[in-house]
Formats: C-alpha cells, sequence, structure tokens
C-alpha cells in the first residue's frame, strides 16, 4: 500500500531523512516510533506531500507521487500533530468543507460525513463550534476531517500528544476502529512505547533520520523489552527540530 | 471551479461568524456617512451663496458629482488603504496559524485553487462594502433635484471597487509571507501607501521616469474613474496589479513547502 524507497529529506545543510525505505502492507497499522527530532513528521510530511523529498521515491496504493500527486493526496487521510482545525467553525460544517476539497461527490456529501461524525463519535456534537471543543473531541475532529473522502492510508502524526489519561484511551480505541474498518492502512507517529504495543502491529524504529529497526511486534520482544530496544537502538540525539 | 467555491464558501462563512467583518463594517459606514454628510453640506452652502448674488450662469455649473461624489469616494480611498489590510491579514496568516495550512496543501488541490478561492471571497467582501457605499449617493437619486449623474458614479464605484480588489490582491500577497497578523496589517497598509503615492515622486521628475512612475501609482487610474472617464488603459491597469499580486501569492505559498 505504501512503498517507499531511498527517500531523503535535506534542510540547508542538515539530513532530516536519510535514505529511507520501507513497504507497508494493505491494512498493516504502522507504528513509527522515535525520539522527539527523529524525523518522523518530516518522514510523514513527505508521504503526504506536504514536503517535497530531497531525493527517493514514494508510490502509495499504487501511485506514484511524482506522477500522480494528486491521486496521492485523494488516498491518503492526515491529522497532523496539531489537529487542523477552524475554531469559529461548526462540526458538521467543517468536516463537510474537508469532503468538499477532497473531491467526493456532492450527492454523497452528506452521508459521508454523517458517516465520519458517527465513527468517531461526534454525532452528539455535530453543531458545536469548534472552539467551544475539548482538546479530545477536537483530536476527533481532525480525525474524521482525515477520513470523511474514504482513504485508504491514514496517516497520523502524534495522534495522543496532549491529551488526558482518558482521552488517550479513547483516541487509542478510535484508531483501532477505524484500522479495523474497511481494512485501512494506519501510520501513526508516536515516543509513547506502550501506545505502540496497544494499537500497532508492526514497528518501524527511525532515529537520526534512519530506520534502526522493522518488524512485528513478536520479533521484536525477542530482542528484550521494548524499552530496552528503544533505547538501544534510538540512542540520545543531539538532531535539530522535530520540524 | 468546485475547489475555489467550496474555498471561497467557507472563507465567507467564517467572515459572518466572526464579529471583526461587523466591526469593520459599522465603523466604515460610520465615518463614511459622516464625510458624506459634510461634503453634501458644502455642496448646499455653495449653492445658497450663489442664489444670494443671484448668479443663475453660476448656477449651472454646480454639480453635485464633483462637489460630493467624487471628493466622497476619494475619501474612501484613504479609508481603503486601511480598511483593505485589516480584511486581507486573516487570509493566509490564520490559516498557517491554525495549521489549517497543512491540511490545505495535503488536499488534492493546486495552489492557484487557493489563492482564487480566497480572492473570491474577498470580492465578495468588497461587492457588499460596495454596495453599502451606494446606499448614499442613491439616496440623492432619490430626494436630489437635480440628482446625480448616473454613468459617472457608476464608474466612481467601479474605480472604488477595482482601487479595493488591487489592495486586496496585495494585502493576500503580503498575507502570505508573514505568520503574524498584526506585521502583515502593518506591511499591507505601508505597500497600500507606496501605491498610493508613488506618483508624488513624478512631480519632483520628468522624462519617462516620471511618465512611469505615474503609470505604476495608482491614484491617476482611480481618479479618471471617478471623473467619469472609463479608459481601457486604466483598466488594464488595474487587472496587471491584480493578477500580478495573485501569482506572487501563489508562488509564495507554493515556496512554503520548501521552507
Amino acid at each position: 500500500m505504501i512503498e517507499v524507497s531511498k527517500l531523503s529529506k535535506q534542510y540547508g545543510d542538515f539530513l532530516a531523512v536519510r535514505d529511507v525505505s520501507f513497504k507497508i502492507a494493505r491494512g498493516e497499522v504502522v507504528g513509527f516510533l522515535g525520539p522527539n527530532g527523529a524525523g518522523k513528521t518530516t518522514t510523514m510530511r513527505m508521504i503526504t506531500g506536504f514536503l517535497p523529498q530531497t531525493n527517493g521515491r514514494i508510490v502509495v496504493a499504487d501511485r506514484d507521487f511524482d506522477k500522480d500527486p494528486m491521486g496521492v493526496r485523494c488516498a491518503i487521510g492526515y491529522l497532523p500533530e496539531v489537529p487542523p482545525l477552524y475554531p469559529e467553525m461548526r462540526v458538521t460544517e467543517y468536516v463537510r468543507f474537508a469532503a468538499a476539497i477532497r473531491d467526493v461527490p456532492r450527492s454523497e456529501r452528506r452521508a459521508r460525513v454523517e458517516r465520519a461524525l458517527e465513527s468517531c463519535g461526534l454525532t452528539g456534537v455535530a453543531q458545536r463550534v469548534i472552539s467551544t471543543l475539548s482538546r479530545g473531541y477536537r483530536q476527533r475532529v481532525g480525525l474524521a476531517q482525515a477520513i470523511v473522502h474514504g482513504p485508504q492510508v491514514l496517516v497520523l502524526d502524534e495522534p495522543t500528544s496532549g491529551l488526558d489519561p482518558i482521552q488517550i484511551v479513547e483516541i487509542r480505541k478510535l484508531i483501532r476502529a477505524l484500522a479495523a474498518d474497511e481494512g485501512r492502512t494506519v501510520v501513526l507517529s508516536t515516543h509513547i512505547l506502550p501506545e505502540v504495543e496497544e494499537i500497532c502491529g508492526r514497528i518501524l524504529l527511525i532515529s537520526r533520520g534512519q530506520i534502526r529497526l522493522d518488524g512485528t511486534l513478536d520479533e521484536i520482544r525477542g530482542q528484550g523489552t521494548l524499552e530496552e530496544v528503544f533505547l538501544r537502538e534510538a540512542a540520545p540525539t543531539h538532531g535539530g527540530p522535530d520540524a | 471551479m468546485k475547489h475555489i467555491l467550496a474555498i471561497a464558501g467557507r472563507e465567507l462563512r467564517s467572515f459572518l461568524t466572526t464579529p471583526v467583518g461587523y466591526v469593520l463594517f459599522t465603523a466604515y459606514m460610520l465615518v463614511f456617512g459622516y464625510i458624506f454628510y459634510l461634503s453634501l453640506k458644502g455642496h448646499l452652502q455653495r449653492i445658497e451663496l450663489i442664489q444670494a448674488y443671484g448668479d443663475l450662469q453660476a448656477l449651472s455649473t454646480v454639480s453635485v458629482n464633483q462637489d460630493v461624489i467624487a471628493p466622497s469616494f476619494g475619501v474612501v480611498s484613504i479609508i481603503f488603504l486601511f480598511l483593505i489590510p485589516l480584511l486581507t491579514v486573516r487570509t493566509f496568516a490564520e490559516e498557517r496559524g491554525n495549521g489549517t495550512m497543512e491540511m490545505l496543501l495535503t488536499s488534492p488541490l493546486a495552489t492557484w485553487e487557493i489563492v482564487l478561492g480566497k480572492y473570491v471571497a474577498l470580492l465578495g467582501i468588497l461587492g457588499l462594502l460596495m454596495f453599502f457605499t451606494a446606499l448614499y449617493p442613491a439616496l440623492l437619486f432619490l430626494i436630489g433635484d437635480p440628482g446625480p449623474e448616473p454613468l459617472q458614479t457608476l464608474a466612481g464605484l467601479i474605480g472604488l471597487f477595482l482601487l479595493g480588489a488591487s489592495l486586496g490582491a496585495m494585502g493576500l500577497f503580503i498575507s502570505t509571507l508573514t505568520r503574524s497578523v498584526v506585521v502583515a496589517a502593518l506591511a499591507g497598509i505601508l505597500a497600500g501607501l507606496l501605491l498610493l503615492l508613488i506618483d508624488v515622486a513624478a512631480q519632483f521628475l520628468s522624462g519617462p521616469v516620471a511618465e512611469v512612475l505615474r503609470y505604476v501609482g495608482i491614484r491617476d487610474h482611480f481618479e479618471q474613474l471617478l471623473a467619469g472617464l472609463m479608459r481601457s488603459e486604466d483598466l488594464v491597469y488595474f487587472g496587471v496589479t491584480i493578477a500580478l499580486f495573485l501569482s506572487l501569492g501563489r508562488i509564495s505559498i507554493e515556496s512554503l513547502r520548501w521552507r
């Protein structure tokens, strides 16, 4: 579903991501694990087409990004670390706008919006103005915006950061449900180890812009606890900002 | 086209649901109304004076357009210098602040669709502003005898609209350059001042340089329309200015991906 080969990103002199290659199959839920500043966000931003890569090739849903960027964008739902919300809009209005700019046909729009709101548990607050919602609910609205056009791939950048423990549990549950629904492929980044164990089937450990480890949860558990592996592979970095 | 309308619609809805627009419109109507009132008062005093002298010949040279509409529209052009940047600062600066720029740039939208969507919304707001502006001259049509020249008044309104549209395109471009709303507003006002006053420099120069400066400045083109002259060269000037700033805006947004 996602195929990345020899992906690099250079900011001036700083090589944020170097020669990253991986393949993710349909329906997999992959955790991008790594310390802050490791290059997780940069890699995700290249896959979603927000940042152009310096080098390398990205293929999502059988579409090569360089040849069909709009096709790739249609196939991806993306939730950045800070949910991209218009605070003055109502929840439904906002999700409908997201559907409109992602080419959901007008005739299907209402049904798709309703379904996205329902999947994200937002039906009760559909008419609320976004700025009046709690952080957990804002995160849900961000997720609704990412799934409304029915993408095959979901890219979530630190989806639980800044939430309280109850909200974290709920959002994790929601992500698991969204992944199971329609066999979606999910890539999510995090630096919280239990989160990976709870949601993901496979781990890509990234540190200093490189893939250090790629394997299923069981394979990695064979090498010690997740924490031991993480500390061994992601030795302290003095890398740049997680930009 | 669908994308442009989706973006323009969202923008207009936001404008109508936040208080900023209402405050700006109300302030505008109060200030413009007062200026219109003062011009009208001056006009009536002049007529009284002429009547007192019994100079009927001079009476026929007095025109409402010259005395009231053109000068008050001239003042509106100064108001626009401040009002339009305040309307445009939000467009992209806020989008970057909210993080929604990332959403737009990862959606299947062409950059020019984003820029044009925002611009169409701005033209809609400007059209609304023109409607309210036209209400005062409309009063003169109702109760004035003789009323104003309709075509000259219309040309003045078109001039104001084009002036606003040019300042708006410039403000939109400036708004792509910074995250800070304050910086965008100040830079917008300064750039507008420059565009409006650059032809003053032409008075101290002569030859082709002066000609160029006079053409680049927006004031001369606006005043031709205010005087009721619809010249194609002025319309071309406004068209080119708008297209130039919108293209710059597109390039600037495109470059966000590289920063």
